[in-house]
This record gives structure tokens, C-alpha cells and sequence, in this order.
């Protein structure tokens, strides 16, 4: 019996089943859909079946964008635990890529003061699966019998050890929207050239190396993740993917053959997030070495092995 | 007639009739490509570089300095691989007669045996069996047989008929040509502009035939009248000036500094950029793109006084030109420049970050001059030079030497497909300048190119033969498949690829003529042929190949 909420918006991409294995309650925000039809963010596909919604974001990119739950909705989210008593930890997307996290930190004021209850706001500095991914320990830290400053401690001592090992191979949502990388990302097709992504000190995602072709993407990512990963037998990876199903599932079997994780999930991520990552993500999450300053370790290791031969 | 010298005003009425008689030759010049497609453009890229050298030299009594505003002209306008030769070649001329005022046959003769010699220099791998053999041969056979009594004419006659017998030999030492039953264009191409110098002594005029065309050529493109309303007071101006003029040095106590090229080159480098300079005795010709050009003025002006002079504001040009379309701006750590061959593939090139876009037509390549001026455009720690063919790599060097630049790079990439790997393994935002040439390099090597389009004439290469008209697959500039079909051929032509069945992925650029629909035929098809294989279909706009397909693993 836990004496704190832990709580994550919708773009943490966890499941009813997930959230509710692992105790996480989510906040939605909003979607817009063609037709400029306004919904509230979904964690599952049984309106909007996920490889219409790909096929049709594809088509109509302009027509699709996202805005997060606003401080009222926050403080509503937050006021049911609240009005049990319970403190609050509360997970938001990667601040540089979103507004969630500053209309949390107004919501906070409003709920603290109305139940007199201690709210931690959190930047996960991730998105999506990773973010989950990062909600997920959270929960397993609070089963451990931590308390909630001592999770909120552990997550912002840990927050940088959260990793994406993975591609993206349409950069084209990416540089439309803004919204994930820093800098301006380029609109041309590929051609079956892979840019491989991880996040970065601030929060946001980084091309640190190409690769031509998608076995030579997974050559040299499952060796990026062994030499970055930590404790591999204890943990859980989850693999995202946008409209990338059957390269998620075979990347999912060369981990399991390489890496031997406790458990790995091919994960789905859901329009919150997919709007602005558009089809073509195809990426692992799990804990490891913290990431450096600059990428710079990150970015030699993995062209060492993209240019060793296959 | 027995003419027993000529001078500068003799030579700039020769070439001209030379440049003529190689413009009416120049369909035929172009049809003598070794290879059997219609990017052939030897003789267009000849006549385009005598013209631009013949253009920027204004008459001259001495044949020395005329004969170096020719080939200096010549430099900076040469086109292609026997462009740059040529230009070569004029420059052996000129450095040999560079003091002579009237021209001896046997001050010719020198000059022509250094011509060659500056040719062959400056090309890294020469080849036999071209126009470096046509112009060694046709002096040296001769020069013993020349005598005190012996003519222009009777010079002229012997290198020109000489030349004649080593082009009709061209075919036995580049088999290429012998296969393909042609000579040596670019040699050919030679030969018709000695032509046409000595038809000229013999009172024989050429005239350019197609006029419309030929002028189109000759002359400089006339300038459209400019928009003024495209510079205003909320202009950014980040272009600067295009400053061209001809200094006369002067003597006298108000020109007290004494000239020495050297330092008046130094001093300008510190005003702007795309400088060349050129002196030619006492008077200096400078082309420079600066912001300060009052700075220009006030140095030259130490010197001498100006003879002509040309200001044009560039951003109001690069406006025009551009009409909005995206350029650099501002100082960024690394510019790519490159060389396509098509509207769309200018835009995809740009969307991967490419700062300027050359976009020029297979039968018209990218001159020295086009990629000077792009240099210009451009300001960053390290520049990227992406060519699509290899006689545009050629031309990117020779512009890279003349602009005296130390930042620049040209990676030989001999397709605009293996330009497009190079762009799409390039992490544009990284600030490791070393990691993404690098990347670049990466994704030009182990690129193949294939192209489809119909053959222009018969020919048989490596087993395989092609009719006139029938459809033909290059694979890197090699015949491989040829059919009356275009997508068997081309299904044909990807077998010939090593391990075409372990490809991932291709992209393929759909040409300016092609039928959309041709796409969704070769779509079905390469999913049956090559199931495993991830066809990315893109419009390059290019206007010979029906389709080029680049392949890189």
C-alpha cells in the first residue's frame, strides 16, 4: 500500500494494462485530428485502429498536432489522489519538447494549497516509451519501500541514464514540428539511410551517427547497447516503434539473443507522441552509464561501430 | 597569300573563325562520345570555353598579351574535361608568347610544343588517344620540317593536316573508341578549331551557322533588365559587390607605391572574396566580390588609374535569381556546394542541407566559373564540393586552385546519386566538421549508379549490343543490359549489381520526361524481382535518364 501517487501524462505511452500493473496514474492532453476534430490523447487503439492512424498522419501531416493537459486539468488529475491525502510525484515529457511540465508546476500551487499535500513535478527529459520506461522505475522504486522524496531523489539522480538506442528514419515530422531535436532537422527521404538518435544532456534527441541500411543499424546498435547498458539480466527494455512493427519485433529478437534483458516489449507509441515523431521511429529504452555532457562518448562509441566492417 | 607573322588582331580573327567552325561541328563533335547515350558534350563544352575566353579578351594589337586574356578567359570559363584541356592548352600558348608582339611560324611552333606540355602536366592520368596525343603528335611530327622560308600557311597546313592522321589513329589507342567505331571527340574538336584559324589566312570565313544559337553561345547572355524593387531599405544585404576592372599602373609622384603582384594581391584578399587577378604588363585585371569596394578603389588607385570598370550590387542579382528560395545565411562552420543534374533533384539536395545548388542539364556541366561564383556565395570554416560527374570534378579543382581557397574539399563524386548519399550520411547538425566529411565520404563510397535511357546510336560493349533507339542500362558509365523494353531493362541492369539480393534499399530519381505512371509500373516490378529491396522514388527532373538508380551499401 503506497502512501504516494506517482503520475505521468500521456505522452509516457504506457498502457491501461501497464498503468495499472505498475500503479501510474496517467494525465491525457489533447489531439487534433482532421477535420480539426478536438479529442482527448488515447492510450490505446481501439477508436483510431494504429496502422490507419500512420497511414493517414502520413498523408495529412498538417492536419494533426497536439497540445497538453492544461492546469486545470492538471489540478483535477492531481485532486483525486490529493483528496485521499496522498502526496504526488508527477512525470511530464521532456520540458524542451512541451508545455506540460510548466502547466504542472501551476497546477501544483493550486492542489497543494486546496489539500496540503506535497507535490513533486518532475522533468522526465525524455519522451514517450522512454519516458515510461522511466515512470516504470519510479513505480519499482516505491515498491522497494522508498519514500517519495527518496524516488524523487533517485529519478532526478538517475534521469540521465535513460537511453534511446534507436532510429528514426523519416526525420521529416521532426523538422516540421520543432519539436524533439534542437536543431533544425533536414526534410530529404533517406533512402534506406538509417540516423541513429539518443537523448542528450538537455532533453532532447540527437543524431549521433547514420547508417546505411537497416542491418547495418542493427549491428552496430546492439553493440552500442552493450557497451552502454547496465546490469542487463535486471532489466526491462522496451522497444518503440512507429508504423515499424516487423524491424521493432527483429530487433527485439537480436536483443533478446545479445543482450539477455529480464524482460523486453516491443511498445507502441500512441498519437501524443506520434503526431510529432511521425512513422519511422524504431528505438530501445533501458538504464545505463550516464549520458555525457556533450554526447561525445556516446557519439565515438557508436561510429566505432558503424564503421567496423559487418 | 604568304603570311610570315601574325599579331593579335591576325590571332583574334583566326580563333574566332576556329570557334565557328567548331560551333558548325558541333552536333557532330557531340554524336563522337564514346559512350552510347546523348550526354554527349565535348563539342559544347569546347565551343563554350574558346567563347568565354574570346569573349573576355578585348582586341589587341600584341599577341602576347591578347592571346593571355584568351586563355585566361578560357580558365575561368572552361567547361568539362576537354574544356579544361583546352584551356590548358591556350595557357602553353600564351605563356610561350607571352612577350612576343608578331608571331613567327617557328615562335608557333615553340609555343604549340609547350602547349601540349602544359596540357599533359596538368592532367593527373593522362590518357592516349585524345586531344593531349592529336596536339603532341601534330607538333612533333612536324617541327624538324620546318624551314626560314616556311609560311603561317604552310605551317598551319602541316600541324593541321598532321593532326588529321594522329586523330584517325585515335581509335587504336583508347579501345573505347575503337569499340564504340569513333574518334576522340575532344581531339577532334581541336582539330576543327586549327581548321578554321587556317581557313581564316586563307580569306576563308566561317560563319556560325545556327546564328540564334551560335550567339547564344558567343555572346554573353544578354542581361535581363534588372528589378530594382527587389533591393529596398529593409534589405538584408549579406552579398556584397562584384567588382571587375582593368588598372592601367601609372607613373608619376601620385602613384607612389610600388607595384609588386604579390602584395597587391595580399592587400586585397583582406577586402573580399572570388578574387582573381591577372596582370599582364602594366595593366592588372581584377575580379573581386567585396562589401568595401571604396577599400578597392582607394589601394588600386595608389597604383594606376582604371581602364574599365564594373560595380554590381549581388545581392540585388541574388535576389532576382533566387526569388526567395532558401540560401545560407550568415557564416556557418561548413557549406556544401553541389552539382545536379535536374529541378527535383535541386530541391532534394537542399532539403539536405545543401547551401548552393548548381543545377545544370547532362549535355551542359557545371564550368570552373559556375563553381568560383558559388564559392563566393558561401561563407564558412570548411566548404564541401559535391560534383555529378567526373569531368565536373575536374572543373570543381580548377576552381578550388583559382580561388586560392585553403578550405575547400571536393569529394569526387561521379553521379548526382552518389552526391545524394554523401548529403543524406551527413549529420548537418553536428558541430564535429571531421565526423561529417567524413560521414560523407562514407556515403559516396560503395555508391553505385545506374541509369536508363534510350542509346543513341549502335554499339557494343562488354558482350553487350544496342541498336539506335533501343533502351540501354548504365552501371557507373558501363553498358550492362539493353532491351526494347525500359523496365525489363532496367530489372536486367539492377542484376547486374554484386549481391543485388542482399540490397536494402535504392533511391531512385524519375527523369523531366518520364510518365508518372512509369513509377507504379517499375514500383510492381522491382517487388518481384527484388522483394527484399526498398525502392525510395523521388522526382530528380533530370532530362536524359528516364531514371538513374543509386545504390549504396
Amino acid at each position: 500500500m503506497s502512501n504516494f501517487a506517482i503520475m505521468a501524462d500521456a505522452t509516457c505511452d504506457l498502457t491501461k494494462e501497464l498503468s495499472e500493473k505498475y500503479d501510474i496514474i496517467t494525465v491525457p492532453g489533447h489531439l487534433v485530428f482532421p477535420g480539426n476534430k478536438e479529442i482527448k490523447a488515447f492510450l490505446d487503439w481501439e477508436t483510431v485502429p494504429r496502422d490507419e492512424f500512420y497511414a493517414d498522419l502520413k498523408k495529412k501531416p498538417d492536419e494533426y498536432s497536439t497540445s497538453p493537459a492544461n492546469v486545470e486539468e492538471f489540478a483535477e488529475a492531481m485532486g483525486k489522489p490529493a483528496s485521499e491525502g496522498k502526496d504526488i510525484i508527477l512525470m511530464t515529457i521532456s520540458a524542451g519538447m512541451s508545455g506540460a511540465y510548466n502547466f504542472a508546476l501551476q497546477a501544483k500551487d493550486i492542489v497543494e494549497k486546496k489539500y496540503g499535500v506535497n507535490i513533486k513535478i518532475i522533468d522526465t527529459m525524455r519522451f514517450g516509451p522512454g519516458f515510461g520506461l522511466m515512470a516504470i522505475h519510479a513505480s519499482l522504486q516505491r515498491a522497494q519501500g522508498k519514500s517519495m522524496e527518496e524516488v524523487a531523489a533517485w529519478i532526478e539522480e538517475n534521469k540521465n541514464r535513460f537511453h534511446q538506442a534507436g532510429w528514426l528514419d523519416d526525420l521529416s515530422f521532426v523538422a516540421k514540428r520543432g519539436r524533439l531535436t534542437h536543431a533544425k532537422a533536414f526534410f530529404g527521404a533517406l533512402a534506406g539511410v538509417k540516423p541513429i538518435g539518443e537523448f542528450d544532456y538537455n532533453g532532447m534527441t540527437t543524431v549521433i551517427g547514420k547508417a546505411k541500411g537497416a542491418k547495418k543499424a542493427y549491428a552496430a546498435l546492439l553493440s552500442y547497447i552493450e557497451g552502454t547498458i547496465e546490469d542487463p539480466q535486471d532489466q526491462i527494455i522496451f522497444i518503440a516503434q512507429t508504423n515499424r512493427l516487423p524491424q521493432a519485433e527483429e530487433y527485439k529478437k537480436l536483443i533478446e539473443e545479445r543482450i539477455h534483458p529480464k524482460e523486453i516489449y516491443v511498445k507502441d507509441v500512441f498519437p501524443s507522441c506520434g503526431i510529432n515523431v511521425g512513422p519511422g521511429l524504431m528505438a530501445a529504452y533501458y538504464v545505463g552509464k550516464p549520458i555525457s555532457k556533450d554526447l561525445s562518448f556516446e557519439k565515438e562509441l557508436l561510429n566505432k561501430y558503424l564503421e567496423a566492417k559487418e | 597569300m604568304s603570311t610570315m607573322k601574325i599579331n593579335g588582331q591576325h590571332l583574334e580573327q583566326m580563333l574566332k573563325n576556329g570557334l565557328n567552325n567548331l560551333l558548325n561541328h558541333r552536333e557532330e563533335v557531340n554524336k563522337l562520345n564514346v559512350f552510347p547515350v546523348a550526354d554527349g558534350d565535348t563539342g559544347t563544352n569546347m565551343s563554350l570555353t574558346l567563347a568565354h575566353g574570346l569573349n573576355s579578351a578585348p582586341s589587341r594589337v600584341e599577341a602576347g598579351p591578347y592571346l593571355k586574356y584568351v586563355s585566361d578567359g578560357m580558365l575561368l570559363g572552361a567547361r568539362g574535361n576537354s574544356g579544361v584541356i583546352l584551356s590548358q592548352l591556350f595557357k602553353g600558348l600564351y605563356v610561350e608568347l607571352a612577350r612576343c608582339g608578331w608571331v613567327s611560324p617557328a615562335q608557333l611552333r615553340n609555343a604549340l610544343i609547350r602547349a601540349y606540355k602544359t596540357a599533359y602536366a596538368s592532367v593527373v592520368h593522362p590518357v592516349e588517344g585524345t586531344i593531349l596525343t592529336v596536339a603532341r603528335e601534330g607538333i612533333e611530327h612536324i617541327r624538324l620540317q620546318l624551314t626560314r622560308q616556311t609560311t603561317m600557311e604552310e605551317f598551319l597546313s602541316m600541324y593541321t593536316a598532321e593532326m588529321r592522321k594522329s586523330l584517325s589513329f585515335t581509335p587504336e589507342l583508347l579501345p573505347v573508341l575503337k569499340e564504340s567505331g569513333v574518334i576522340d571527340s575532344g581531339a577532334y574538336g581541336y582539330v576543327l578549331i586549327f581548321e578554321g584559324m587556317l581557313d581564316r589566312l586563307y580569306g576563308k570565313e566561317h560563319k556560325a551557322e545556327k546564328t540564334e544559337e551560335a550567339a547564344a553561345v558567343v555572346g554573353p547572355a544578354s542581361p535581363s533588365p534588372i528589378d530594382l524593387d527587389l533591393f529596398n531599405e529593409n534589405t538584408v544585404f549579406e552579398e556584397g559587390y562584384c567588382m571587375e576592372f582593368i588598372l592601367q599602373l601609372m607613373r608619376g609622384e601620385d602613384y607612389t607605391r610600388r607595384f609588386v603582384l604579390r602584395e597587391y594581391i595580399d592587400d586585397l584578399k583582406l577586402f573580399g572574396t572570388s578574387l582573381v587577378v591577372v596582370q599582364d604588363g602594366r595593366r592588372i585585371k581584377v575580379h573581386i566580390h567585396t562589401f568595401k569596394p571604396a577599400k578597392v578603389i582607394t589601394l588600386s588607385q595608389e597604383f594606376g588609374e582604371f581602364l574599365t570598370f564594373k560595380l554590381e550590387n549581388m545581392q540585388l542579382q541574388h535576389n532576382e535569381v533566387l526569388q526567395g528560395a532558401a540560401e545560407p545565411a550568415g557564416h556557418k562552420e561548413l557549406s556544401v556546394i553541389a552539382a545536379v543534374n535536374g529541378d527535383g533533384m535541386e530541391k532534394i539536395f537542399r532539403d539536405l542541407g545543401c547551401d548552393v545548388v548548381i543545377n545544370c542539364t547532362e549535355a551542359l556541366n557545371a564550368s570552373t566559373q559556375d563553381f568560383i561564383r558559388a564559392l563566393g556565395k558561401v561563407s564558412a570554416d570548411k566548404i564541401v564540393i559535391l560534383p555529378n560527374n567526373k569531368n565536373v570534378v575536374m572543373a570543381a579543382d580548377q576552381a578550388v586552385r583559382l580561388s586560392e581557397l585553403k578550405n575547400v574539399e571536393v569529394l569526387p563524386t561521379k553521379s548526382p546519386a552518389e552526391g545524394y548519399f554523401a548529403l543524406a550520411m551527413d549529420i548537418q547538425d553536428s558541430h564535429d566538421i571531421a565526423l561529417r566529411i567524413n560521414q560523407m565520404r562514407n556515403g559516396m563510397k560503395s555508391t553505385v549508379t545506374l541509369t536508363e535511357s534510350a542509346a543513341t546510336k549502335d554499339y557494343e560493349s562488354g558482350g553487350i549490343s544496342c541498336k539506335a533507339g533501343e533502351e540501354i542500362v548504365l552501371l557507373n558509365g558501363k553498358l550492362v543490359a539493353a532491351s526494347t523494353d525500359w523496365c525489363d531493362c532496367i530489372i536486367n541492369g539492377l542484376k547486374a549489381v554484386p549481391d543485388i539480393d542482399d540490397v536494402e534499399s535504392c533511391v531512385i530519381f524519375r527523369g523531366d520526361n518520364t510518365p508518372d505512371e512509369y513509377e507504379a509500373i517499375l514500383e510492381e516490378r522491382l517487388a518481384e524481382a527484388f522483394p527484399m529491396l526498398e525502392a525510395t522514388f523521388v522526382y530528380g527532373g533530370q532530362s536524359v535518364y528516364r531514371f538513374m538508380i543509386g545504390i549504396s551499401e
